[in-house]
């Protein structure tokens, strides 16, 4: 075979595995009806985490969709902390992994926990989304964060800024003293089983 | 002897090309019917009856309760053919869908009223599918809820996938035949805020209403 005939071989092989990984989210709800952003197959990690367990944990002060501002470092000495990085706003995995953490609030209660939902979006968009997760009338127990402008910086000083702009699929669970004792930076087209965060919440205590 | 015509190395490639570009589209043809099936789809009518269930396989419950509620005993699998009961209802369900954690009351009220009525409480069960849930998260729902019918984890989505619940919720109405077939005579995805009209569709469309009546 020919050094191009070659290349062009592999070339096409690459973007057939593409296309046909392109159906991984298999249900979604139809809470969101079709208001769900089809972004497809992505490449799973697009960053180079920087931190890892025992380093302090980057403070940071970002806007809260409810109004106000939250810091990481407020939590110091009172509470264990759990940042939710998701990529997008209206994307498929996204719109239905803080859901389930809305019905998990015992899980962090029993850890003596917050969890701190944060993505690259601005606020509307997040008041807009973050809407169509509960009952009417109704919110997300936990505060979410708009790490917009400058864009990603948060993200970014956790080494989760993917190239395009949005962050990764990660969750950063910090102990009382702001040290990271768990990261688990995710493929961006899967949701982190819960049972994971569970165990690592669970070992903060022991 | 004769040379090949220089255009024939050209040729041979360009097959080779054309045949993988034939590949990838027929791929990308499975794909797109793959992805749309996956897509968020809430039917306003129930599908066409009459299709046959696929028969699928679950440990059978350590739950005491649960296990005599299903009719399945012993340790290892039952299908879903051996529950004892005439019509099975099918909740597919997903812990992280807001839908179904809206809908869950409502399901808990139709396994109520089932139960509390005596000519349906043997002719009528329902069991709970979790696609994509670990067993984790399927206890977390049953235990957020206080859902009293059995739920299964479908970690790797095969069986809903088998069922083609590609929207959740999605419900399933099917009759179990005594030759161990079942026929799906139901099927709706979308939040369920009425309990007793959702019943008052299985009892029409299962057939139990004429039953009544004879």
């Amino acid at each position: 075979m020919s050094k191009g005939k070659y290349v062009l071989s592999l070339w096409l092989f690459s973007l057939l595995m593409v296309f046909l990984g392109t159906n991984n989210v298999y249900a979604q709800s139809s809470s969101f009806k079709d208001n769900i952003y089809p972004v497809g197959k992505l490449k799973p990690r697009d960053s180079v985490l920087t931190l890892k367990a025992g380093d302090k944990a980057p403070d940071f002060t970002l806007p809260a969709v409810d109004g106000g501002t939250i810091t990481l470092s407020q939590y110091r000495g009172k509470k264990n902390v759990v940042i939710s990085f998701v990529p997008a706003a209206w994307t498929p995995v996204c719109s239905d992994q803080w859901p389930g953490y809305n019905i998990a609030h015992d899980l962090f209660v029993k850890n003596d926990a917050v969890l701190l939902g944060i993505t690259v979006d601005n606020i509307p968009t997040l008041y807009s989304w973050t809407k169509q997760m509960c009952n009417p009338g109704e919110k997300l127990w936990f505060p979410v964060l708009s790490d917009f402008y400058p864009h990603g910086a948060v993200a970014s000083k956790y080494g989760v800024l993917r190239s395009n702009g949005v962050s990764e699929r990660a969750l950063f669970v910090i102990d009382k003293h702001g040290v990271i004792r768990h990261t688990d930076v995710h493929d961006i087209n899967q949701r982190p089983p819960l049972d994971e965060l569970a165990t690592a919440l669970e070992k903060l205590n022991q | 002897m004769s040379r090949p015509h220089p255009g024939h190395k050209i040729r041979k490639a360009h097959s080779g090309i054309v045949l993988f570009i034939l590949i990838l589209l027929f791929s990308f043809g499975c794909v797109s019917s793959e992805t749309k099936s996956s897509s968020i789809i809430a039917p306003t009518k129930p599908s066409p009856p009459k299709t046959t269930l696929p028969v699928f396989e679950f440990p059978v419950p350590q739950n005491a309760w649960e296990k005599n509620y299903l009719g399945v005993s012993g340790p290892g699998n039952f299908k879903v053919t051996q529950i004892n009961s005439p019509v099975l209802i099918i909740e597919v369900f997903n812990m992280y869908c807001p839908h179904c954690q809206r809908s869950a009351p409502f399901v808990n009220d139709l396994f109520q009223t089932i139960q509390g009525r005596t000519d349906l409480k043997q002719k009528i069960k329902i069991i709970g599918i979790g696609i994509g849930n670990s067993p984790y998260e399927v206890d977390l729902f049953k235990n957020k809820y206080g859902i009293p019918f059995p739920l299964f984890p479908d970690q790797d989505s095969s069986i809903s996938k088998m069922l083609r619940a590609s929207s959740t919720p999605t419900f399933i109405g099917a009759k179990i035949n005594r030759d161990g077939t079942a026929e799906q005579f139901y099927f709706k995805s979308g939040e369920l805020t009425d309990a007793a009209n959702f019943l008052s569709e299985i009892l029409n469309l299962s057939g139990l209403k004429q039953e009544d009546k004879q």
